[in-house]
Order: C-alpha cells, then sequence, then structure tokens
C-alpha cells in the first residue's frame, strides 16, 4: 500500500501563527509610530540626492588635520581597551563562582557590573561631560566603563568554563587560591582572554569614533563639527576615513587572529 | 592488627538535604592496600572517592587519616592534608598550556609557598624527581612540550607523575582509564600499579571494567546505591554477586576489561 511520507511532522497551523503573529506585531509598530513605509520609499530619490549633490566629491583638503583625529581615536580604544581588559579580568573572577565563593560578594559585583553594561556608551560620556568637561578624558572613561561592563561578564563565563574541572587537579593537590589562579586559571584563561578583548577592541575602535558627536573627542567631533557648519565635503571626506579605519583595524585584528592562532568564538 | 591508614565511619553525602548519594559507607583502609571500588554509574563512586579529599565536603561522617579527621578540617589544614593525598582524574585535569615537567611540579603547589612557586624556585630536588618520573613513565622526551600537545595515555602519564610527586600516603584514582583506548588503558594501568607497588603506596580507585579490577586490586570494594555491598579480596567476588552490584544495569559491566588481555613486561621501566 502507498502511503505518502511527510518530510516533517511539525504542525503547518502552528507554523503560519507564528508567521501571522510576527506581521502583527511589525504592523502595529508601524501604525504606533504613525510611520508610512511609502513616504520612506518615495524620500529614497531625495536622499540620494541630497548626499550627491552636497556630498561629493569629499574633500580631503585637511588630510593632515583628520590624521590627527585618527589618531587620537585608535589610542583611545587601544589604551580603553587594554585598562578594561585589566579591570575586567578583576571582577570577572570576582563575579565566578568557581573562584568566588562568597555570594555576597559575586552578587554585589554582578549587579554593579551589570549596571555598567547597560548604560550605552554614548549616555555615560553626554553624563561625564558635566563632570570633567568637554575632552579626551571623558571619552576614555566612557569607552572603560561600558567596555568593563561588557568583558567582565564575559571573562566569567569563560573562567567558570576552565575552573569547572581543569583547576580540581590543583585544589587536589593542595593548593592556595593564588596558586590555583597563576598555575590553573591564567594560562589557561589566555586564549578566551585575547579573543574577548580583541573582540571588544573592534567594538571599541567604532564607538571612538562615534563618542566626539557628544564632544569627546576624536574622529567624530570632527564629524559633527563639519556637518553643523554644513561642510558637507568635508565631514564625507571623514566618513570616508572612518571607514576606511575601522575596515583597516578588523583586517588587523583578523591577521592578529591568525598569528596568535586563537580562531574566531 | 595494624592500625588503618584511613578509616571512614558513617560516611554520608546528601545534596541540598534530599538527594541521599552516599547512606552511610564504613570502611578501613590499610597500608599498602590496592582497592579498586566498582559499581554502575550513579552508585556514588565518584562522590565516594571525592569525599576523602574532601573535592566533595561530606554531610555526616568521620574520615580518619593520618591521625586526624579529615571531615573537620579547614583552610590551611585541609591544604596541607590534600597535599598527602595524591588524585589521579578521568579526564586528566591537566593544564594544556603549560609544559609538561610545570605540570608534574604542580603536584608540589600544597607543599610550597605561593611566591616560591609563582617564581618557578622549585628545589633541584624538586626538579630532578619530576625528571626521574617522567623518564620512568617513558616521556622523558616529552618534559618541554605544552600538555594539551600530547596523546591522551601520555597525559594520564603526566597526571600520574603529578600525583606522585606530592609524595602522598594516599593516592586516589577517579576512572583513570575510562577516556583511553584499550592499549593506552593497559599502559596506564599498569604503570600505576608499578609505581604503587614499588613505593608501597596506597591506591583506592574507581573503575567501571569488573574485569580489569580483578586483575589488579587486592580487595574489591562494590557500591550499589549508595552503600558498600561488597567488600573482600576479588577472589570472593562471585558472578552472582557482580550481578546483584550491577542490577539494572547490566549493560555498563558488559564491556569486557579492555578488550586486550594483560602483557606484563610489555613496557620497560628505562632510568
Amino acid at each position: 500500500m502507498e502511503r505518502s511520507i511527510p518530510l516533517s511532522v511539525e504542525k503547518k497551523a502552528k507554523t503560519y501563527l507564528n508567521l501571522g503573529l510576527l506581521m502583527a506585531v511589525v504592523l502595529f509598530c508601524f501604525l504606533y509610530l504613525n510611520v508610512n513605509v511609502g513616504d520612506i520609499v518615495t524620500a529614497l530619490p531625495n536622499l540620494v540626492g541630497f548626499l550627491v549633490d552636497n556630498f561629493m566629491p569629499p574633500n580631503f583638503t585637511n588630510l593632515g588635520v583628520y590624521m590627527g583625529a585618527v589618531m587620537d581615536t585608535i589610542l583611545f580604544a587601544i589604551v580603553g581597551t587594554y585598562i578594561s581588559a585589566f579591570l575586567a579580568f578583576t571582577f570577572g573572577i570576582l563575579m565566578s563562582e568557581a573562584m568566588m565563593p562568597n555570594p555576597w560578594v559575586r552578587g554585589l559585583v554582578r549587579f554593579f557590573i551589570s549596571f555598567l553594561r547597560n548604560i550605552p556608551v554614548l549616555i555615560w560620556a553626554s553624563l561625564l561631560i558635566f563632570v570633567f568637561g568637554i575632552g579626551n578624558m571623558v571619552g576614555l572613561i566612557a569607552l572603560i566603563l561600558a567596555t568593563v561592563g561588557f568583558l567582565s561578564r564575559s571573562y566569567a563565563e569563560s573562567i567558570n568554563e576552565i575552573a569547572g574541572s581543569k583547576l580540581e587537579s590543583l585544589r587536589a593537590s593542595g593548593a592556595g587560591w593564588w596558586q590555583i589562579l597563576f598555575h590553573g586559571l591564567i594560562p589557561e584563561f589566555i586564549p578566551s582572554w585575547m579573543n574577548w578583548t580583541l573582540f571588544s577592541f573592534e567594538i571599541n575602535i567604532r564607538a571612538s569614533a562615534i563618542l566626539g558627536t557628544v564632544g569627546a573627542g576624536g574622529l567624530g567631533i570632527l564629524i559633527q563639527t563639519n556637518l553643523n557648519m554644513r561642510n558637507f565635503t568635508e565631514a564625507a571626506a571623514l566618513i570616508v576615513i572612518l571607514v576606511a579605519m575601522v575596515l583597516l583595524t578588523e583586517a588587523a585584528v583578523s591577521l592578529l587572529r591568525k598569528r596568535l592562532s586563537i580562531g574566531g568564538h | 592488627m595494624t592500625t588503618p591508614l584511613l578509616s571512614i565511619k558513617g560516611l554520608q553525602k546528601s545534596y541540598g538535604g534530599k538527594k541521599m548519594v552516599l547512606k552511610g559507607m564504613d570502611a578501613e583502609i590499610f597500608h599498602g592496600e590496592f582497592i579498586v571500588v566498582i559499581g554502575p554509574s550513579g552508585a556514588g563512586k565518584s562522590t565516594f572517592i571525592r569525599c576523602i579529599n574532601r573535592m566533595v565536603d561530606p554531610s555526616e561522617g568521620e574520615l580518619l587519616f593520618d591521625g586526624q579527621d579529615l571531615a573537620k578540617l579547614k583552610g590551611k589544614k585541609l591544604r596541607v592534608a590534600r597535599s598527602k593525598v595524591g588524585m589521579i582524574f578521568q579526564h586528566y585535569n591537566l593544564i594544556g598550556r603549560t609544559n609538561v615537567i610545570k605540570n608534574v611540579l604542580h603536584g608540589r603547589l600544597g607543599q610550597i609557598p605561593f611566591y616560591k612557586s609563582a617564581l618557578g624556585l622549585y628545589t633541584s630536588e624538586e626538579k630532578s624527581m619530576a625528571f626521574h618520573l617522567l623518564t620512568k613513565l617513558g616521556l622523558g622526551e616529552h618534559i618541554y612540550k605544552k600538555a594539551s600537545a600530547l596523546s591522551g595515555g601520555q597525559m594520564q602519564r603526566v597526571g600520574i607523575a603529578r600525583a606522585m610527586m606530592q609524595q602522598p600516603k594516599l593516592l586516589l584514582a577517579d576512572e583513570p582509564i575510562a577516556s583511553l583506548d584499550p592499549k593506552s588503558a593497559q599502559v596506564v594501568m599498569d604503570q600505576i600499579h608499578a609505581i604503587t607497588k614499588e613505593n608501597n603506596l596506597t591506591c583506592i580507585m574507581n573503575l567501571h571494567q569488573v574485569e580489569v579490577a580483578k586483575n589488579y586490586a587486592t580487595r574489591i570494594i562494590g557500591i550499589k546505591d549508595g552503600k558498600i555491598v561488597y567488600d573482600d579480596v576479588p577472589a570472593k567476588l562471585t558472578n552472582e554477586m557482580i550481578d546483584y552490584i550491577y542490577e539494572g544495569k547490566e549493560e555498563e559491566m558488559g564491556q569486557p576489561a579492555t578488550g586486550v588481555e594483560p602483557v606484563k613486561g610489555e613496557f620497560s621501566y628505562g632510568a
């Protein structure tokens, strides 16, 4: 007897229901926000026209000045990531169940770190400007706060993974906390430490470019000022430089990963 | 009768006060014994062995070892006591990015202060002991290799060297051959057996291969559902008793030893 064999045992009705719900949510958003998709589509030619008319060709006459800002931006990202990597390692240990048996300390650090992490870097910068005034310092501190928030949690997860089994042998030999940290955890942690840190460096290059828009120095502040002064061709040049800088650092980081042979995530 | 090296009295372990894993165990372990603990997975073998060096904290009971109750120790005293008990693990638990000789020297960590180990200030006696252990175990050429670059069997031999580096009074081994191929398993079992015999060292080992247990043990302890149901010489371990120990989990004892007949004298202990 011939019997047709279904390719899937999942209910078709359920799939359609999920799809319908998803569309309903999107539709509701458009209606609630009073956004007309048609307007977006018809505005597109105008947008392209405006960009071509005003931004082309990019004006690179002040390249020397821009390169200084590029340098600032990259150095921000490097220094910010560097300092964060050490701070976050300390917090990561204090947050991990395997290395920090005291649940109160762990909980407190966890709360503090999640507080840091959930405030976007631009908000941090805007807040810090009131304390330190406009300048490079603000950008750096904002970057560090956000990066510590991100890295601490990632580190803590890697630390727990390592500590779960491998460090048992050192504990069994009677090693103390510092010995377990130094002879077991740190050597095993180095690959994930480099991986996460390089990953956050890539994020920080972009973040440090954008920080300037709130007055915290770097490439962003030049883009912002030129836009405000309607120097569109110069702003265009800066945006091209920004994109080139991001692409170059990404290439450099992936080269570095290969050299260190630690692979991706 | 001599006094036991380790006496276990009323050992109990429950997690969160609910699930009883060890339901009251008593055993006396004497100097020079090679004890193999058998039983199906989930019976409590691993918990039992880990309670002895307090990798797992027992809920009740006494562990009299070397004149003190291990179950009551804390902090520094616990670490000193642990340093007298060597341990070999199923997954070797080496520090993969650290080289072989340093991994072996980790066996000394419980006996030297942090500043010394951190600065690599091991004594020349310690270093030559590590080297001799490795040479003896056939790893003399690999001492500067990263531990992660070794094969499973080689890693476990580093694990043996690390445990011996502690100059322990008692050796614990938790399923030391469960992750190895039959041939490596054979080598590792023979080496553990030879090294304990040579040093007149007491050993407690968990195994799930009953046949291997019979070949090496001077005494077998059978654990079933958190209780000791057999504790005697291997010769008295009947098939009925084995069936009883593995009741309901028969498929686990089916693994015929390691598939290879023991061939003694196949490996030479150089140096």
